[in-house]
């Protein structure tokens, strides 16, 4: 008889239901395999074969075809191996799988159960169409019990499950858990290290508060790095919402590692050598997801921010603006969230020293024209604040630091953030013209920000990424009005570069 | 000797007056850039012709000075006068001769830039002007050749010392060792080329009384800040023992007044005028 049994199938964060059909029928012996399935599920064929004759289970020895259904879906991936091992099994018995059962992991020769990647976005979209016992490898236990109202059945081999599904013995559920978040969460790199630094360290506490890119711009070793670094460790930990989905991200990837949610907001900070692949996503068949995506919910540090490929960098531009990426490829179309604060960080020539006093720069006129053009442009013009990073003296780093901790600047972004959420429900940082006139009025002091855009020249964008910053100052004020003085310090981590020379 | 053809754009001769050749380094310290701007506008104020290379750094600077000073400022090429080169300063030379002033060269129109034309040029600068300043030059540099020129054309010439610290000043501490002339400002030029009378704000004093009265009574930041030497947002506001976000917001105002600008990471005073 033709046993069907439900699996899922990833398309980027989405996960679609999967019928798998086994018949065993008269005719030639043999193994079909139908459904648009892709080479890396063809595969599944010997695997499967193998894992139900070591198993101790009978493969039949007539015709045998799997069907996965529906037959326009591109299917790729191992995780359907389990659920046609035990189509075919309950094939051969005549009987079909329990109702609101649903079947993930890729089997070994030997029968036994392995991960696979993406089993929490398989878990909630199966949950949500009406599956209600999930059986899951061992090690996607933990992801899958994330999702409420759920029974997940960590697997161990295929043996154990076909026990369970003949009602010799049970296969004990993994308990419903979603972990508490920490009280405090441990702080790596903490700003209470950092000495002086008084510029970055005011435009971090603004880009933490109201989710503002930033660009860090000074010699080598002036400690653009730690300062970046310094900025998870400011902003409030993750949301459950926020959680699940950098938890959704890493499973796709297969990268839980045993820890299905983390509270610390990711720190992405690839190398200037990544593809544009690399950083925003993509790859063969169905697009994965980038940095940019990894970094979705945290930090995304470009160091050395002039050495990226320039079309890595152009593609970003999207993404900054939207909040989240979406890639087509030839399997299909698929947006994944991208919600980071931009820290990026530059030397002002290729060879750290112009502007010096007293080093000497090395670099030709040319080089140096080349580089600052890569600075120049439609990126930085989405980055609402820029600071110079200058080296302390070497006599300050040998003595105590004197800033404040990590801790205390939290709790201002923290009361700063709250604010902004309880009045437009979004971070200054992404609000849209629109929502700035509603939310945040200018009122008085328009007219200074206007005299400025017509003597100075701003762009409109440039005026608007103004006005965010004031708000966010504001903010951390808890002034209810933007004032002069936050219109002014907003136009002092402005852009333009004319005067640079 | 001036070359046989000089091909001209824009205003020639330029009005009567002294011409002094400001030259050095394409890639000078801040304090260098400084001091050419500074000392082009005072020298073109006083109704010197400003003379340079239209070069990046020091020349680009002198230039800018001069058109600052409302003066006449001539480019001498390495390229034919159709060219700009550095192309970045293709506005910086329109703004010159929308000033009055001049771009010449002795290449014949379309010649590009080649290596072996810019000594040409520094020694056409020097047979062009009275006296040659020049503000920083490392070893080697082409700044020192138009030096060279001058000695040999029997001109006047002149350096800007600097710090002992900076290797661009190394060339200039040279010129003064062999018995060029001292530039600590613009009057010292001046003396040399005939101009003594002009009353001029010295470049590297603290600024005049108006202007001290001016600053004291609107900011007491502007006290603190050079016109030479660029200040930080983060050092000013530990001069003043005052927040960072205060500072950036006053300096901001004061930028937006016109009595700061920024320059590179820092911020300069104004000097005011009179």
């Amino acid at each position: 008889m033709v046993a069907s049994v439900v699996s899922c199938l990833l398309r980027g964060l989405e996960g679609r239901l999967v019928e798998i059909q086994a018949d065993a029928s008269v005719g030639k012996n043999g193994f079909f395999l139908v459904g648009l399935a892709d080479a890396s599920v063809k595969e599944a064929r010997e695997r499967v074969r193998s894992a139900i004759r070591n198993s101790g289970l009978e493969f039949p020895k007539q015709r045998l075809t799997v069907n996965l259904a529906p037959a326009v879906l591109h299917k790729e991936g191992s995780g359907f191996d389990l659920p046609m091992a035990v189509a075919i099994a309950l094939s051969l018995a005549g009987r079909p799988p329990p109702d609101g059962t649903a079947f993930l992991g890729e089997l070994a020769l030997d029968g036994s159960v392995r991960a696979v990647p993406g089993v929490l976005i398989a878990a909630q979209a199966l949950a949500a169409q009406g599956v209600e016992d999930l059986f899951v490898p061992e090690g996607n236990a933990a992801e899958a019990a994330l999702v409420e109202g759920l029974v997940v059945r960590p697997c161990p081999d295929l043996a154990a499950v076909m026990r369970h599904l003949n009602g010799q013995t049970a296969l004990p559920a993994q308990a419903w858990a979603l972990p508490e978040p920490p009280g405090e969460a441990p702080v790596d790199d903490d700003l209470a290290e950092v000495h002086g630094q008084e510029a970055a360290r005011r435009a971090l506490e603004v880009a933490a508060a109201g989710g503002h890119h930033l660009l860090l711009s000074g010699p080598p070793g002036a400690g653009k790095t730690m300062l970046a670094r310094c900025l998870p460790g400011i902003l409030p930990p993750l949301t459950l919402e926020e959680a699940m989905e950098v938890a959704r991200i890493s499973s796709i990837l297969g990268e839980l590692d045993g820890v299905p949610l983390r509270w610390t907001r990711p720190f992405r900070s690839p190398h200037h050598g990544v593809s544009t692949s690399g950083l925003i996503g993509g790859g063969a068949g169905v697009a994965r997801p980038g940095e940019i995506s990894r970094a979705s919910g945290g930090v995304l540090f470009l160091d050395e921010l002039a050495e990226f490929n320039p079309a890595a960098l152009q593609a970003l531009r999207q993404p900054l603006e939207q909040g989240r990426v979406t890639i087509t490829r030839t399997a299909g179309t698929v947006t994944y969230p991208a919600r980071f604060i931009l820290v990026a960080a530059t030397n002002p020539c290729p060879c750290g020293w112009a502007g010096d006093h007293l080093r000497r720069c090395r670099c030709s006129p040319g080089v140096l024209d080349l580089y600052q053009r890569a600075l120049s442009g439609p990126l930085l013009d989405r980055i609402d604040l820029r600071v110079n990073v200058t080296r302390p003296p070497l006599q300050a780093l040998s003595s105590e630091p004197a800033g404040e901790s990590s801790a205390v600047v939290r709790q201002r972004v923290v009361a700063a953030r709250g604010r902004q959420l309880a009045r437009q429900g979004c971070l200054n940082g992404a609000l849209r013209p629109a929502g700035l006139r509603a939310h945040a009025p200018l009122g008085s002091v328009r007219p200074l920000l206007e005299r400025w855009a017509s003597e100075r020249g701003l762009t409109a964008r440039g005026f608007h990424r103004c006005w965010r910053v004031a708000r966010t100052l504001a903010d951390l004020e808890e002034a209810p009005a933007i004032a002069e003085r936050h219109v002014l310090e907003a136009l002092g981590y402005r852009l333009d570069t004319s005067d640079a020379a | 000797m001036l070359p046989r053809d000089l091909h001209v754009r824009g205003r020639w001769p330029p009005p009567a007056g002294p011409r002094v050749a400001v030259v050095g380094s394409r890639r000078p310290t801040p304090y260098g850039e400084a001091v050419s701007e500074r000392l082009a506008q005072d020298l073109a104020a006083a109704g010197v012709i400003v003379i340079s290379g239209l070069a990046l750094g020091i020349d680009g600077a002198a230039h800018r000075g001069a058109l600052a000073g409302a003066g006449c400022t001539v480019a001498v090429m390495g390229t034919g006068v159709d060219l700009v080169y550095p192309r970045q300063h293709a506005e910086l030379a329109a703004r010159i001769l929308a000033a009055g002033g001049a771009l010449v060269s002795e290449f014949a129109d379309g010649t590009p830039p080649r290596r072996g034309h810019f000594p040409k040029r520094n020694w056409t600068m020097a047979a062009l002007a009275d006296a040659v300043v020049v503000v920083e030059a490392g070893e080697g540099s082409g700044a020192l050749l138009t030096a060279e020129a001058g000695l040999a054309l029997s001109k006047e010439v002149m350096a800007v010392p600097g710090s002992v610290f900076s290797p661009l000043s190394v060339g200039c501490h040279q010129l003064l060792r062999d018995g060029a002339g001292l530039v600590q400002n613009a009057r010292d030029v001046l003396a040399v080329v005939g101009r003594s009378q002009e009353v001029l704000d010295d470049p590297l004093q603290p600024p005049s009384r108006l202007g001290l009265a001016a600053l004291g009574g609107r900011d007491g930041l502007l006290r603190h800040l050079s016109d030479v030497l660029p200040l930080t947002a983060a050092e000013l506001a530990r001069k003043l023992q005052l927040g960072f976000a205060e500072t950036l917001a006053r300096l901001t105002a004061l930028e937006l007044d016109g009595s700061v600008r920024r320059r590179g990471e820092g911020f300069l005073r104004v000097p005011p005028r009179e």
